[in-house]
């Protein structure tokens, strides 16, 4: 379809859809799209809503709920032990450009030809499919004092009178969490880079390299670019997932000891203190703040990118041009012929999508 | 298109539409639809005909296994059925137990016939389980009637009583020159100091780690701590500063309960790191004389025997807290059986045998460590032989209109007293070992907290 593009100069040019609509073919979109539809809503959009309209209220599991309006949404704001804990997603958002950035790196190297390309990719991919409980268990073992941890740090020199107690200094216990977490999404990050990187054409490195590139620039100029997409979405991902954590800090400390994130806050709330509204409502102010997070990162990306060229942003910028020059040469035949051009012609949507389609 | 297949897919979108459109839906008859009470249940008589199926959902899922140590479910089912061989009950069990309870009964259908009650406002008991019969009478036959009582009815018998006290290791506190029990915190302090002094073991374990063992604390503050009956139910809700320490009595109140953990880590006489604690492995080790003491309730003693090979030397000892000379230890019921009010006349009734034979006949109170229900049972279990000087109270129930106030102060301060909320309690061990805030500074926070919802609720 992209090749037809070219051809499309002027607005007359643009071909109608002459087609009669094939009914049979909208009925099974339409019947394909139901059950996915129908799943979502009931699974997410309505227990959704339904989550909302609990913020509003004080209630508990069982018994009658009594309307309080957005009192819960003002506790939120102006409880400091509530904020507080949104502090700590800072650890594990250094932890998740740590994340990117190492799985970036091992990507670039992995999607290559390399010895044994295959274990490394299989090993560190591994504790991505270990279950999350499961991962916590081994962790609280692992830092537990002369376990694994402390005995690998001893056969390399260190005595164990200097090492902190992993989990319960306080200094370090955050960051001994968020290692776990780290070690665990960091395979599935590098999985999504190297399927990105093994799509770009290879006869561009090949290219690249005639001109002179180093594997630097090459990086820099095909592989980045070539990314794009992938490296945005998993830093987006990295980042809720961080301003969300939970798993870590549950099993491993359950919480305790400084280590409590917001949504352990909110899951103690919702459960041991019963206050179903208030814990609802701090889900809502979450998913708020997650979207404003998404949103900043996408602009600030953009910036960033906007440099990269790889000529859908110009082509863009070509078929709206198209696009809007046709508009405006309909505008005046249908000037010309008011009362006796049919209203529709074959549906508005039909003759939108030939032009822009790319 | 192949039309079956889009058929097969409407078809499986319809059925999901109805699927979610099910469920909330109750019945609005008297809930005792049999009409057969408890006292009027002569067991190996009243319904020795009658056939039903029913379903008894609880949290115990070791004793689902058939390698539970203990009589397990199986066992009293088979026993069960040697007097009801009509009535086959079906065991089901959740290791999230607590949650789970609640999912349930929210769904308000008869999926389950006998369940053991979860945190539920008092008020709202009418609206899912069946009264057994008026409170005044309920309470010439069992014990703790009131305890899941509302409007003068009685809507769960508890499985078992339990007392909470003190594990330890009999053997440690002989090598470490403890010879007679302490009754006071000070005393207690000096045990656990000899403790740290002359033997290996760890004088206190806290179990950190797990939020639950550190909330069994709030077990102690009430008749322990006080020696009054009064205080959990009446007094407190209406307390603005109950944790406050009492200048005349400083080793009385739940002060003195939270000061002593404070003092045990604070004087370093707890495990060196409480953030990696762990449970399973902590039985084998008191067992064995690793571990001192824990604090914890007599349910616990049973498991901490059969973990090892010196079951005699796990003892349960009353709390050290001494009111005007004498030891008190509260008595609380563990989970209560309440009966659906949805299921069915036949199966109501079969549950309500049940729930009867459970109390009286099949010995799970006794079994399982706990005090036997029935009134006219005086017995001990042998977990007690340290309790003879000690008066055990049962708190009283709350005044009439007050019932859930004491629920409502909980959740609204999110102190979460005697709810398994450990996180309170683990910030007293945190703030002891860093040194970062006093035991009065931490109390002067909960009263705070406590008060404000006292407030806000009268």
């Amino acid at each position: 379809m992209t090749t037809s593009q070219p051809a499309v100069s002027t607005a007359e040019a643009v071909p109608f859809n002459k087609q009669p609509r094939d009914w049979k073919k909208i009925g099974i979109i339409v019947l394909f799209c139901a059950l996915p539809i129908a799943l979502l809503v009931v699974f997410t959009y309505l227990p959704f809503f339904q989550m909302c309209g609990y913020s509003f209220y004080k209630m508990k599991y069982i018994g009658t709920p009594k309307f309080i309006g957005f009192k819960n949404y003002t506790d939120i704001f102006t409880r400091p032990d509530l904020l507080a804990t949104l502090k700590l997603s800072l650890y594990y958002m250094v932890g998740a450009l740590i994340q990117v950035a190492l799985a970036l790196y091992l990507a670039t190297v992995l999607a290559f030809k390399v010895k044994g390309g295959s274990f490394f990719k299989g090993a560190i991919f591994f504790p991505y499919l270990i279950n999350g409980i499961a991962i916590g268990f081994i962790f609280k073992f692992f830092y537990t004092r002369g376990y694994v941890l402390d005995s690998v740090l001893q056969w390399c020199g260190f005595s164990l009178d200097n090492l902190p107690y992993w989990l319960r200094d306080q200094k370090v216990n955050n960051w001994s969490l968020v290692a776990s977490s780290v070690w665990r999404y960091l395979g599935q990050t590098m999985i999504l880079f190297i399927g990105a990187i093994m799509s770009i054409d290879g006869s561009l490195y090949e290219a690249a390299e005639i001109d002179g590139a180093n594997k630097w620039q090459q990086f820099k100029h095909i592989i980045l670019p070539g990314i794009q997409t992938i490296l945005v979405l998993n830093i987006i991902l990295s980042i809720t997932g961080s301003l969300s954590a939970f798993e870590a800090p549950y099993v491993i400390t359950s919480g305790a000891n400084g280590t409590g994130t917001f949504f352990v806050q909110m899951d103690k709330i919702a459960h041991s203190d019963q206050k179903v509204g208030l814990a609802s409502a701090m889900a809502v102010v979450l998913l708020v703040i997650i979207m404003i997070c998404a949103l900043l990162q996408k602009i600030i990306m953009n910036y960033l990118f906007r440099d990269a060229d790889d000529g859908t942003a110009k082509a863009r910028k070509h078929a709206q041009k198209v696009e809007k020059a046709r508009k405006k040469a309909m505008r005046q035949q249908n000037k010309v012929a008011v009362g006796a051009a049919p209203l529709f012609k074959n549906g508005s949507s039909a003759k939108t999508e030939t032009a822009v389609e790319s | 298109m192949n039309v079956k297949k889009i058929a097969a897919a409407g078809i499986a979108a319809a059925c999901l539409i109805s699927v979610a459109a099910c469920g909330g839906n109750g019945s609005a008859d008297s809930n005792n639809k049999s009409g057969v009470t408890y006292l009027e249940i002569k067991l190996g008589e009243t319904g020795k005909d009658l056939k039903a199926e029913i379903t008894f959902f609880n949290g115990r899922t070791d004793m689902g296994l058939a390698s539970y140590p203990g009589k397990n479910w199986e066992s009293y089912m088979k026993d069960f059925n040697e007097m009801y061989p009509g009535i086959k009950v079906k065991v089901q069990t959740d290791s999230n137990y607590a949650d789970s309870a609640l999912t349930r009964l929210q769904a308000n259908n008869d999926s389950w016939d006998v369940m053991m009650i979860p945190a539920v406002d008092r008020s709202e008991f009418s609206n899912y389980f069946v009264s057994y019969g008026a409170t005044e009478d309920m309470d010439k036959e069992i014990k703790l009637a009131n305890e899941k009582a509302y409007d003068g009815q009685t809507y769960g018998i508890a499985t078992d009583g339990q007392t909470s006290g003190v594990v330890y290791n009999v053997k440690v506190f002989k090598d470490a020159g403890v010879t007679e029990l302490p009754k006071t915190p000070e005393e207690f302090q000096a045990a656990l100091k000899k403790v740290k002094e002359n033997t290996k073991a760890i004088p206190l374990y806290t179990n950190f780690a797990e939020a639950w063992a550190m909330g069994a604390w709030d077990a102690y503050i009430g008749g322990n701590a006080t020696g009054d009956p009064k205080f959990m139910n009446q007094v407190m809700p209406h307390d603005k500063t109950p944790f406050k320490k009492d200048d005349k009595a400083p080793d009385t109140h739940p002060y003195a309960v939270y000061k002593t953990l404070y003092d045990a880590v604070a004087n370093g006489y707890t495990e060196e790191d409480y953030s990696t604690t762990d449970w399973e492995s902590s039985k084998g080790r008191i067992n064995n004389g690793e571990i001192a003491t824990m604090v914890l309730g007599a349910w616990a003693v049973p498991q901490m025997k059969q973990a090892g090979d010196h079951p005699d030397d796990v003892q349960y000892m009353p709390f050290p807290i001494t009111v005007g000379g004498k030891q008190y230890a509260t008595m609380a019921g563990n989970y209560s059986m309440g009966i659906n009010k949805n299921s069915d006349a036949d199966r109501q009734q079969a549950a309500m045998i049940f729930v009867k034979w459970m109390t009286e006949k099949s010995g799970y109170a006794k079994n399982e460590g706990g005090i036997p229900i029935v009134k006219s049972d005086d017995s001990l279990p042998d977990t007690y032989e340290h309790f003879k000087d000690v008066e055990l109270i049962v708190d009283d129930p709350a005044k009439e209109g007050e019932e859930d106030l004491f629920a409502d102060i909980n959740s609204d301060s999110e102190l979460g007293i005697n709810n398994g909320n450990g996180k309170k309690i683990q910030d007293i061990v945190t703030d002891a070992a860093n040194k970062s805030k006093t035991i009065d500074q931490i109390m002067g926070e909960w009263d705070e907290k406590w008060g404000a919802a006292v407030e806000s609720e009268s």
